[in-house]
């Protein structure tokens, strides 16, 4: 009897370590994506946009709508993983990189094809390079493919391989490619020689004469309605099984610019997914909806977003002398900090939906989050003392505060007009600082009216919401370096204008430079210490990210980064189950 | 001749109308804060590539400078390339007009034959249930503005699926012939177009009802009555004529009413047409876009002016010049 479960149990052992080992095989393939189970094929899934795209040319239009079509179309050498946020092999079956972290050897896939049958090779990457650097066509993609200032140098050593030479060592190193869509040289060369790639791929040039690496490719364009893609037959992703992807044969976006249009018509099945994540507002419905079983909510967690909060600390700013003594004083934003009930702010901004913030790393970025960073806590009367102690006193006994000069201490708040938690999270500042004496008149403004008064350094403070793109710092030195475009407290410093960001901009140099992951967590953690002390962003609450597809929708993995559902649009699916489909 | 004299006049009128909304979408729209480079700040392109793309879009030349450029064009029907498509307006304004026009149209079609009718008969009847009922719908639907309309039918169409909720094809009629075309597009109409035209026919059937009053109650209808002249003949046939006077007059001004309200249903009913477009348009501060979508509005509008006028001599013969008195 024993030897008999001895034999069983080595039978079952020998099964359990053949599978481990098919498993760990399965994942080292990594163009080889994993079906859950039997995943249907064909079918098409509709997706609303809400805005129209300007061009299908991602190197000179940087909208969200052409991102989306560019995550359907096009395939870059390496992307992001919005599941994990790995790095991942694409087009780059495999790489090596040099002693010194400055050279990248990267072999490319063979027998891949453009949608239009050509076949890609190294040529079409120096191409794409070359395009994104070309002063002519002042691509943002190229600035974002810069480091310490200087381009990547980029050539190609035979038809199949190619050489990235960085500047200088890049930390994040070939991670920054996933922002580069590959494009044809064959058929956009000609257009960057004669200087008229701008208009290259508009949105009235024939779908017949765009081509990608992506999983689909453009069949139609009803202007203003819908953009409709097909199946690339030459796309080169497998599933484990051997299957060519995409499964799905056909992706439809449908343009639809209002919300509450676009809930209905998730709620009535006329579309299958939409491309943001579900507002604080519109969670209750659909939660009803979910438990129907006609759509599916994913709780995604605490968002990478928080909404920021900054006051305009340049010294040119159009703020009188005296008011500006106190307005760009830290201890006002640290008397702010802890004047602000955060639990308070999640529950009336975001319905509960959220949870406290204190720094720009949110704690969804679980790679980059430092617990360890010093929170201010929620104390009132120490929020006094700190404003007292920049001569803001009570002097008139009605509550609110008065400066040296006897003038109210009040600010003006620009937000952007339209976006409800936004306006909301503005009312609920006004009465959080109330509480403590200050005065606060809210402007809402139009989004591209916020844009430019933060490009014009026209604002005493502003509360917007930055989406972010890579979780990694290093891709974001913009925003953390003094010199940055998004350094929006006080952007684009020729020298740093306080020590504190003389410091920032040494250790995110370290950082980003470092290879050692452990080394520039350590240098990352340091520039998260010294913005808790200085605080030049005040950050509340990060919104639990909530994402709906239709119950139809399979094998989705949404992610926190845009596009949350489409990224991975060549492994969706769509169940044939009749009742399911609208 | 004084109808020639007047629509000549109306005419000229029209065409200052198109000067001067056109020139204010685009002085307007250029002083207005935010830029179409916007996005290039937003995504942080370096200062050096927005200061390119601002060179290259012309966003940095002087204001009058611009706008004499864009005039110069424009008197040669070249409205320029829309900023943010890379496109000529011309050609990205024309099927959107053609668009607009259709719903319209509809919109009009349906305020005109649901509103009038009624009108007459609230108008004519003073007492009674079906007057009243009508009265009472009229002002739910004065007090309803589009954007409201158009959710509340949305809504309707998403709960019952009688209709499609948004667009204006099906996917499924993505290249078809044109009598399935046709069909779905009938198909799609229905919302937006009755968002539209609801309060609109409130407008009408409110007019004519006050109108249908006044004229009944005229001295030579009193006397057309005792000569024993039916009442359905008098009021449809006779009465009609007299009354529908002041609501011809004032008809083409709801051709501009019907584009501005559109503006809104086309956003809520994803109606592809020139609304949407002047929305996206200014979302991004592209003033040749704005400015071509307004020239066709006002092209519109003053076209809905013309028509009110012909409309009206024909319901009243002083404007053919017939008025010997």
């Amino acid at each position: 009897m024993v030897r008999r479960s001895l034999r069983i149990f080595i039978v079952l052992l020998a099964i359990c370590i053949v599978a481990l080992v098919a498993g760990a095989l399965r994942i080292l393939q990594p163009d080889a994506f994993a079906p859950a189970s039997r995943i249907p094929s064909g079918g098409s899934l509709v997706s609303s946009i809400r805005g129209v795209p300007r061009s299908f040319n991602r190197y000179v239009a940087p909208d969200s709508a052409v991102e989306t079509i560019t995550f359907l179309t096009q395939s870059r050498l390496v992307r992001i993983n919005r599941a994990t946020m790995e790095t991942e092999p694409m087009l780059a079956e495999s790489w090596t990189g040099s002693k010194d972290n400055l050279t990248y050897t990267v072999k490319l896939r063979r027998g891949v094809k453009f949608s239009d049958g050509v076949p890609f090779t190294s040529a079409d990457v120096v191409f794409s390079f070359r395009a994104i650097y070309d002063e002519k066509i002042g691509s943002s993609i190229g600035d974002s493919l810069h480091v310490e200032g200087k381009p990547l140098e980029v050539s190609a050593l035979d038809e199949n391989t190619v050489s990235i030479r960085f500047p200088s060592a890049f930390g994040p190193g070939l991670r920054v490619l996933d922002n580069l869509p590959i494009y044809p040289r064959h058929l956009l060369e000609q257009s960057v020689n004669d200087g008229t790639f701008a208009k290259a791929w508009g949105v009235t040039t024939p779908p017949a004469k765009i081509a990608g690496l992506g999983p689909f490719m453009l069949r139609e364009y009803q202007a203003g309605q819908r953009l409709v893609f097909e199946r690339n037959p030459y796309y080169w992703r497998k599933d484990a099984s051997g299957a060519r992807l995409p499964y799905l044969d056909r992706v439809t976006l449908e343009i639809v610019a209002d919300q509450n249009a676009e809930v209905l018509r998730l709620q009535s099945g006329q579309i299958d997914c939409i491309q943001s994540e579900v507002r604080p507002e519109d969670y209750a419905t659909l939660k009803q909806t979910a438990s129907t079983g006609r759509v599916r909510l994913y709780d995604l967690g605490p968002g990478l977003d928080a909404d920021s909060f900054w006051f305009n600390l340049r010294n040119d700013a159009k703020i009188p002398g005296a008011r500006r003594a106190w307005l760009q004083h830290v201890e006002l934003r640290r008397a702010i900090a802890e004047a602000v009930d955060r639990t308070r702010f999640a529950d009336t901004v975001f319905f509960g939906a959220a949870v406290p913030v204190f720094g720009p790393v949110s704690p969804a970025n679980k790679i980059w989050f430092d617990p360890q960073v010093p929170t201010p806590a929620f104390d009132r009367a120490r929020a006094a003392s700190r404003l007292a102690a920049i001569g803001l006193k009570n002097k008139d006994r009605d509550g609110m505060l008065l400066d040296a000069t006897g003038q109210p201490a009040q600010f003006t708040l620009i937000t952007q007009k339209g976006n409800t938690a936004l306006e909301r999270g503005a009312a609920v500042i006004r009465d959080e600082l109330r509480t403590i004496g200050l005065a606060v008149d809210v402007v809402p403004l139009d989004v591209l009216a916020v844009v430019d008064r933060l490009e014009k350094g026209d604002f005493e403070a502003l509360y917007f919401r930055f989406l972010t793109s890579d979780v990694d710092p290093a891709l974001s030195m913009d925003f953390w370096r003094s010199s940055g475009n998004a350094h929006v407290w006080n952007r684009g410093q020729p020298q740093p204008a306080t020590e504190w960001e003389r410091r920032v901009d040494e250790l995110m140099a370290r950082q980003a430079s470092t290879i050692d992951l452990a080394e520039r967590k350590r240098l990352f953690g340091e520039v998260q210490r010294v913005f808790a002390d200085q605080l030049p962003i005040l950050y509340f609450a990060a919104p639990r990210v909530y994402v709906v597809t239709n119950a139809r929708v399979l094998n989705a993995t949404p992610a926190l980064l845009r596009p949350m559902v489409l990224w991975s649009a060549d492994t969706l699916a769509v169940s044939k189950t009749p009742g399911t489909s609208p | 001749m004084p109808l020639f004299r007047l629509l000549a006049r109306r005419a000229v009128f029209g065409l200052i109308l198109v000067f001067v909304v056109s020139s204010g979408a685009v002085l307007l729209t250029r002083v207005a804060p935010g830029s179409v480079v916007a996005d290039l700040v937003a995504s942080g392109a370096s200062q050096e590539t927005i200061a390119r793309e601002r060179a290259r879009l012309g966003l940095d030349r002087p204001l009058l400078e611009q706008y004499v450029t864009w005039l110069s064009h424009a008197v040669r029907l070249d409205f320029g390339e829309s900023l943010m498509f890379g496109r000529p307006v011309g050609e990205l304004v024309r099927q959107r007009a053609a668009n607009t026009a259709l719903l319209a149209v509809a919109a009009l079609a349906f305020a005109t034959l649901v509103g009038i009718p009624l009108g007459v008969v609230s108008g004519s009847r003073r007492r009674g249930v079906v007057p009243a009922i009508i009265r009472a719908a009229s002002l739910v639907c004065l007090s309803l503005p589009p954007l409201i309309t158009s959710l509340v039918f949305v809504f309707i169409a998403a709960r019952t699926g009688w209709f499609p909720i948004g667009g204006m094809t099906s996917i499924e009629a993505a290249s078809p012939g044109w009598f399935s075309w046709l069909r779905d597009v009938a198909w799609h109409l229905p919302i937006p177009a009755f968002a539209l035209a609801l309060p609109l026919a409130a407008v009408l059937e409110r007019l004519q009802s006050q109108a249908t009053g006044e004229t009944l109650g005229e001295p030579y209808m009193l006397a057309t009555i005792a000569r024993g002249v039916p009442r359905s003949r008098l009021v449809w046939r006779d009465g009609f004529k007299a009354s529908i006077r002041p609501v011809a007059s004032i008809y083409g001004l709801f051709v501009g009413g019907l584009l501005s309200g559109s503006f809104v249903v086309e956003i809520v009913t994803s109606w592809p047409g020139l609304g949407r477009l002047m929305f996206d348009a200014l979302r991004a501060r592209d003033l040749y876009l704005v400015a071509g979508c307004a020239t066709v509005g006002s092209i519109f509008l003053a076209a809905g002016g013309l028509l009110s006028d012909v409309a009206l001599a024909f319901a009243d013969p002083r404007m053919r010049g017939e008025d010997r008195s």
